[in-house]
């Protein structure tokens, strides 16, 4: 079995185009196995009963942005050795380097195309 | 199958209009001088995620224009730039091009650089900001190691983290003060349930599903199951429950109400009941506020960027990111609910817990909804359609029969004629959606508008959320499009000419919607000089549309408005002068089974107000027989109905006869010699007419052979398969299952007096 048949993961985007668009991608790439969430909060929720391997997730979302995810997850024992990858419109050095001290473990910036998406996540959990 | 990506794309544009629509909410906001950081950010999103999604499908246009709007944003939102009014008018200006180049790319147009460029310009004149340089950006990718175990273990899932629950995060009581940002329902009602299951529950034969079920019933739930007690293969015993689950109920019923959804189950369970106080359980604990956006913006002369973070970094004892931790699934059982989550969950870090922002626009839960094509409701409409046709039939079938009232028949169908019309209305409500969508779209026209003619105005709105069918709302565009302008151009008047008659240099346009009395009333009202009724009925004279020595109340002369080919601007303005006049407007409201009415205060302002059915679907109308021919006539066009005796005709030539009602004349229409049914009469005396009034005061009566009945009917286009019938407006199917015309009176009139060389200004103004 391959890692993709394997993989769990759950996006987290505001846009349910921009889930779409992952969702799709994902799809094209051979992992079944993926969750969504329109914010943070039910991003939390959805994780404390189906953990996942990698979360994507949004910087920009309203009430909770991706980075206060990443610290909610990282502060929780239990999510705190997930996967986290940043999707982002403004790859700003504030927001990069508060991810990088958060533990983020990469980010892309929008927009980007599935090949991106791919290699994104392949240097977080290895080969699809 | 269909391509997945057109699917996204479509809904793409769906998104982005809900985007445009919120931008156009909190631009509005900042106009009316709300300076929040979360109302900029909202704003800042909006444009953000339109880009976003653009960039995703390669529209450049869209995207290139987005993002120098949104740069702006950003430096408004960081407190770099501090817009005053103009800037805020340019914002609006933007929102409108980004609506068009949305709205362009959905339709695979162009938007003319024309149009965007100097909107651009003035972006980064007033921003005054270059374009940015591309930062390199040097960060390594933090891998996780997977050791993989493809050993056919359950799953085999590699590492898997340990399942949390959502007990381990902090109840409301133990972090009094964090909790609020991230609580997914702000001030939320209800209870925390936390219920787990002896074994003897489920021996009894119960099963938490249906309590589940029965307690959604009270309000939104969300469920978390417990698992960890579930020990390991070997050691489970198939006859324990080991499960136990913590349920949130968001509900305004008491606590007796979710007591009882467990009263079977009593005994069998361990049951713990908590209010929420206003704090959802799965609340986490918020960030310092460093991290959330600044609550206060900088000075603009510290041009620097802002530091997101604080140093020291803010959580120094994370293990991350390089070595994940590699759990394994606990077999221990836990003891208690509540003492696990005291154990287990801590924060990393003190500086985590101290800093609690100020909770400031928590966003509020969207509901769910889902988007159905508009045909397949569309469809539905026309079935429940003709279940009430049907149900008709049926009732008259039953009548016919003979049955007694009280008989099983009737009185089952007397459930069935309540349950058919409680699905017409919910089905008519899912057509109807807020008006809202509208009244953004004036707020443009008042823009630009005001900015053609050099006047000042502000527009308020009102009722936003009022649902109206969404046909009616398309078709309800245009008049009011109209409406607004007029407002603007004739209505207010220049800020020189309000300062001198001591109002505001700005004027105000009020838009409001509301229900009231089965329909919906909107009103389009502006604080300008009034109408000038000298120099109306001046123009009416001069345009022969009245005699020159015609009494007319102040209505009267307001009514005049309405007349074709009136216009009262001495110069025609590059606004609303386009052809269009009011009586254009008025008769696309009629269309929509409307009436539109004028008041006005000299030097106070102008209201028109437009009175709209609620549905498009059905009507209350009169059932009436010519020539033993059955019509209906809508019952909101019939003023009275009277009998007519030989005093009340006046005949004014061999065909042509009137009315004498009260003092007045109105003239006299026989419905079976106009639409052809039969020839005129010798004499109408004995018999019946139904007064039918214009918003105008035009009237004119109808003679018919007999009223039978006044009931609810489906409207059936005819427009499909026959085009415009003139003065026929649709049909519909009457339960014995004759069909029948529903005729458009006003028309017939207007037809008619075209024909026939009614006079009608003189009579029926003075009636």
């Amino acid at each position: 079995m391959a890692l993709r048949d394997q993989l769990r993961v759950i996006v987290v985007d505001d846009m349910s185009t921009s889930r779409g668009l992952i969702a799709n991608a994902l799809d094209s790439f051979g992992i079944r196995n993926v969750a969504s969430a329109a914010d943070g909060p039910s991003a939390l929720q959805k994780l404390a009963v189906a953990p996942v391997h990698l979360v994507i997730s949004d910087y920009n979302m309203p009430g909770m942005d991706g980075l206060q995810l990443l610290h909610a997850l990282r502060s929780n024992s239990a999510t705190r050795g997930v996967g986290f990858l940043l999707i982002t419109g403004r790859a700003d050095r504030e927001i990069i380097d508060m991810g990088k001290r958060l533990g983020m473990n990469n980010f892309l910036k929008k927009p980007f195309d599935p090949a991106g998406l791919r290699a994104a996540m392949e240097a977080i959990v290895g080969k699809l | 199958m269909s391509d997945p990506m057109a699917e996204i794309r479509a809904s793409f544009f769906i998104e982005c209009e809900e985007l445009l629509e919120s931008l156009q909410d909190g631009l509005q906001m900042m106009d009316d001088g709300d300076t929040d950081s979360e109302t900029i950010n909202v704003v800042f999103r909006a444009v953000h995620s339109i880009k976003g999604g653009a960039g995703a499908f390669g529209l450049d246009d869209l995207v290139r224009f987005a993002h120098r709007f949104e740069t702006a944003m950003d430096e408004v939102r960081t407190g770099r730039f501090v817009p005053d009014a103009e800037a805020i008018r340019l914002f609006f200006a933007c929102a409108d091009i980004l609506g068009d180049l949305v709205r362009a790319a959905r339709d695979e147009e162009t938007v003319s650089e024309d149009i965007t460029g100097p909107a651009l310009e003035k972006i980064d004149v007033l921003v005054g900001l270059e374009e940015e340089e591309e930062e390199e950006l040097d960060f390594t990718p933090a891998t996780l190691s997977f050791d993989l175990d493809i050993g056919g273990d359950l799953g085999g899932l590699p590492n898997l983290p340990d399942l949390p629950d959502l007990s381990t995060f902090p109840t409301a009581s133990e972090t009094e003060d964090e909790i609020t940002e991230f609580s997914p329902v702000g001030g939320a009602k209800g209870f925390q349930v936390i219920f787990k299951p002896e074994d003897s529950l489920y021996a009894s034969g119960n099963e938490p599903l249906y309590l589940f079920r029965a307690l959604r019933d009270l309000g939104d739930i969300s469920v978390v199951c417990k698992c960890s007690a579930l020990p390991d293969l070997d050691h489970l015993n198939p006859d324990t429950g080991y499960l136990s689950w913590v349920v949130t109920v968001h509900t305004e019923e008491a606590e007796l109400s979710v007591r009882e959804v467990f009263e079977f189950v009593d005994g069998l369970c361990l049951l713990e009941i908590s209010p929420l106080s206003g704090r959802a359980p799965a609340a986490l604990p918020d960030l310092p506020p460093a991290i959330s956006a600044p609550a206060t913006p900088p000075k603009p002369e510290q041009a620097a960027p802002t530091p997101l973070v604080p140093s020291p970094p803010i959580i120094p004892d994370i293990e991350m990111p390089n070595a994940p931790a590699a759990p394994v699934v606990k077999s221990a059982p836990i003891a208690s609910v509540s003492d696990d989550a005291e154990d287990e969950f801590s924060l990393s870090s003190p500086n985590a817990t101290s800093g609690s922002t100020k909770t400031t626009g928590t966003p509020t839960q969207p509901r769910a909804t889902v988007r159905v094509d508009l045909e397949r409701i569309d469809r539905l409409v026309n079935l429940v359609g003709e279940l009430v046709i049907n149900q008709a039939m049926l009732s008259q079938s039953v009548a016919e029969a003979g049955l007694p009232p009280n008989s099983p028949v009737s009185t089952g169908l007397e459930e069935f004629l309540q349950l058919t019309r409680d699905i017409q209305e919910s089905v008519m409500m899912i057509r109807a959606q807020p008006i809202k969508s509208l009244f953004q779209r004036m707020g443009r026209i008042v823009r630009e508008s005001s900015a053609s003619v050099g006047k000042e105005v502000r527009l308020h709105t009102d009722g936003e959320n009022t649902e109206v069918d969404k046909t009616v709302i398309e078709r309800l565009a245009d008049p009011l499009t109209h409406m607004i302008r007029n407002a603007v151009d004739h209505g207010l008047e220049s800020p020189e000419t309000r300062l001198a008659a001591g109002k505001p240099r700005e004027g105000h346009v009020t838009l409001t919607a509301q229900h009231r009395s089965g329909r919906i009333v909107i009103e389009v009202a502006d604080d300008g000089a009034g109408i000038n009724r000298e120099r109306v009925k001046e123009k009416a004279i001069e345009k022969g549309l009245i005699p020159a020595d015609a009494q007319l109340s102040e209505s009267d002369i307001d009514n005049l408005l309405f007349l074709p080919g009136f216009s009262t601007a001495s110069a025609i303005s590059n606004l609303s002068g386009r052809g269009v006049g009011m009586d254009v407007v008025r008769s696309s409201i009629q269309s929509l089974g409307g009436r539109i009415n004028i008041t006005s205060q000299e030097g106070k302002g102008t209201t028109f107000s437009i009175s709209l059915p609620l549905t498009l679907a059905v009507l209350d109308g009169m059932v009436v027989r010519v020539a033993d021919e059955t019509l209906v006539v809508p019952l909101n066009a019939i003023l009275e109905t009277l009998t007519l005796t030989d005093g009340d005709l006046k005949a004014l030539g061999p065909e042509t006869h009137v009315v004498q009602i009260r003092g007045g004349f109105v003239p006299l229409l026989d419905l079976g010699a106009e639409l052809g049914y039969r020839s005129p009469l010798d004499s109408y005396v004995g018999g019946i007419v139904l007064l039918i009034g214009q918003e105008d005061g035009n009237r004119a009566a109808l003679a018919v052979d007999a009223i039978e009945d006044q009931r609810q009917v489906v409207i059936k286009g005819l427009e499909g398969s026959y085009g415009r019938v003139p003065g026929i407006a649709a049909a519909t199917i009457l339960g014995d299952g004759q069909i029948a015309l529903i005729l458009d009176p006003m028309d017939l009139v207007s037809q008619a007096s075209g024909r026939t060389k009614i006079r009608q200004p003189q009579h029926s103004l003075v009636g």
